[in-house]
């Protein structure tokens, strides 16, 4: 099936790290790239969830950061004008205080995104990029 | 000496730039290393900010090109006409995306923009002032699934050989003419969940040409059945080599699309001997580009040996 070993690039190498605001903990961050050859509109993207440790993150407490902007989950349907370049990553947010424990922590990505360019007989090809990976958070 | 010379889209080491083993330049010092002079770039790929690129970036690319002594030759853009969930593109967005790749092409120094046949026949006739003005050629790729007789081609050939002579032409991919699936296919397939005894049984079926019903109705998995579907409903309408002679004349450029090769002489998926020596006999002058394509499936194989081997057997069924 076309596309799907770019998957391999959904969840970046990165470390997770807490974010601080002066020495408040506010949350924690993680990165991920779009798992493709090349670049996507962000509104290609139709669905993106996020697991920690088993756990689903509600989409209010996640920012999608790209291009020096700040997204909610619910907007990335509307930026049809803002482009994710394939080797840039997106910064995923996630806003809780405390942030997250140091150690291992499994983070999985659901992502359902439409391939713009494919409909040679009508359909859009949509992919659905559903991965899990183990990180370490500092 | 043949008038066909081998190029590279650069587009052939997408593993090593999105896994950020290679950038931009050195993919081009990488082509140039390797012996290639004429370069394809896909934008949406390896441009920086598309597809609003900075003049800087556009001069910069123009630049690197010519520090590695490459020759632009095919600047490849898309129609993305599912961007928006809501609706597909309108005309004056197409028209819009269109005359920005020829502008952006014309400044990085590239005589021809490759688009895809949704552009449309009525924008791509729109686009014949723009070609002339800039200097810029235009052409569709006819990629798999599409095939000559698919209709809208019809409309595009006679365009092309019409109005819009010499500056509108086609990039036949030949993906278009391939027979069955590569290795990686059936390599991927076999991690998703089919047996090896079952997958060897459904190839055979489609080699036989079989109906698709053979294997519905058939013992096998649903992953199985998902894979014999894919594989029949993509390589049994396979282009003929006797299609050629009716739009070689609209040939500016051509992708010679492959997936796996692991020896210098011969791919059981893709006919390269007789495509080759076809449109040798039409008198084709022009560039061939190596596209590897196997990255799709798997990103351990390494794309400078596939571009080997790809170099290999076309250059002896060039210079037969």
């Amino acid at each position: 099936m076309d596309f799907q070993a770019y998957n391999k690039i959904l969840i970046c190498k990165d470390d997770i790290h807490n974010v601080l605001v002066d020495n408040v903990v506010i949350g924690y961050q993680f990165k991920i790239k779009y798992p493709s050859y090349r670049g996507a509109f962000l509104s290609c993207i139709e669905a993106l969830s996020f697991e920690v440790d088993g756990q689903p993150i509600p989409a209010s407490q996640v920012s999608f950061q790209l291009n020096g902007k700040d997204f909610l989950l619910s907007e990335l349907s509307e930026c049809f004008k803002e482009y994710w370049f394939v080797r840039d990553p997106a910064t995923i947010f996630v806003r809780v205080f405390g942030g997250i424990a140091p150690g291992e922590h499994k983070i999985r990505v659901n992502m359902t995104h439409r391939v713009p360019y494919t409909g040679y007989f009508g359909q859009y090809l949509t992919l659905v990029s559903d991965v899990t990976e183990t990180r370490m958070a500092q | 000496m043949s008038d066909i010379k081998l190029g590279i889209s650069l587009y052939s080491f997408s593993t090593e730039f999105i896994h950020e083993k290679l950038d931009f330049e050195g993919i081009c010092k990488k082509a140039h290393d390797m012996g290639y002079q004429g370069v394809e770039i896909v934008a949406a790929q390896m441009v920086p900010e598309y597809p609003y690129p900075s003049d800087a970036w556009l001069a910069e690319c123009k630049a690197i090109l010519a520090k590695y002594e490459l020759e632009p030759v095919c600047w490849s853009a898309y129609i993305d006409m599912g961007i928006r969930g809501d609706r597909d593109l309108t005309e004056d967005e197409i028209i819009q995306f269109t005359v920005n790749d020829l502008i952006y092409a014309k400044k990085a120094g590239f005589p021809m923009v490759r688009t895809q046949h949704a552009i449309s026949p009525k924008i791509f006739r729109q686009m014949i002032p723009y070609c002339k003005q800039l200097g810029v050629k235009l052409t569709i790729e006819m990629h798999h699934p599409h095939h000559p007789e698919v209709p809208v081609w019809k409309e595009y050939f006679e365009i092309m050989k019409g109005e819009g002579k010499g500056w509108l032409g086609f990039v036949p991919d030949f993906s278009i003419f391939q027979t069955m699936p590569h290795k990686l296919y059936l390599d991927q397939a076999i991690s998703f969940g089919c047996r090896p005894e079952k997958l060897a049984e459904i190839v055979e079926l489609h080699r036989q040409k079989a109906d698709y019903s053979v294997v519905a109705n058939g013992d096998f998995n649903d992953i199985e059945k998902h894979t014999a579907e894919e594989m029949f409903g993509k390589f049994s309408a396979p282009a003929k080599m006797e299609q050629w002679k009716d739009m070689i004349d609209c040939a500016f450029y051509m992708h010679g699309k492959f997936y796996y090769l692991d020896n210098d002489d011969h791919d059981p998926c893709i006919p390269f001997e007789e495509i080759v020596a076809e449109v040798k006999r039409l008198g084709y002058k022009g560039y061939i580009a190596s596209e590897y394509e196997g990255h799709h499936f798997d990103e351990t194989i390494d794309s400078e040996e596939q571009l080997r081997h790809f170099v290999a057997l076309m250059t002896k069924n060039i210079e037969k």
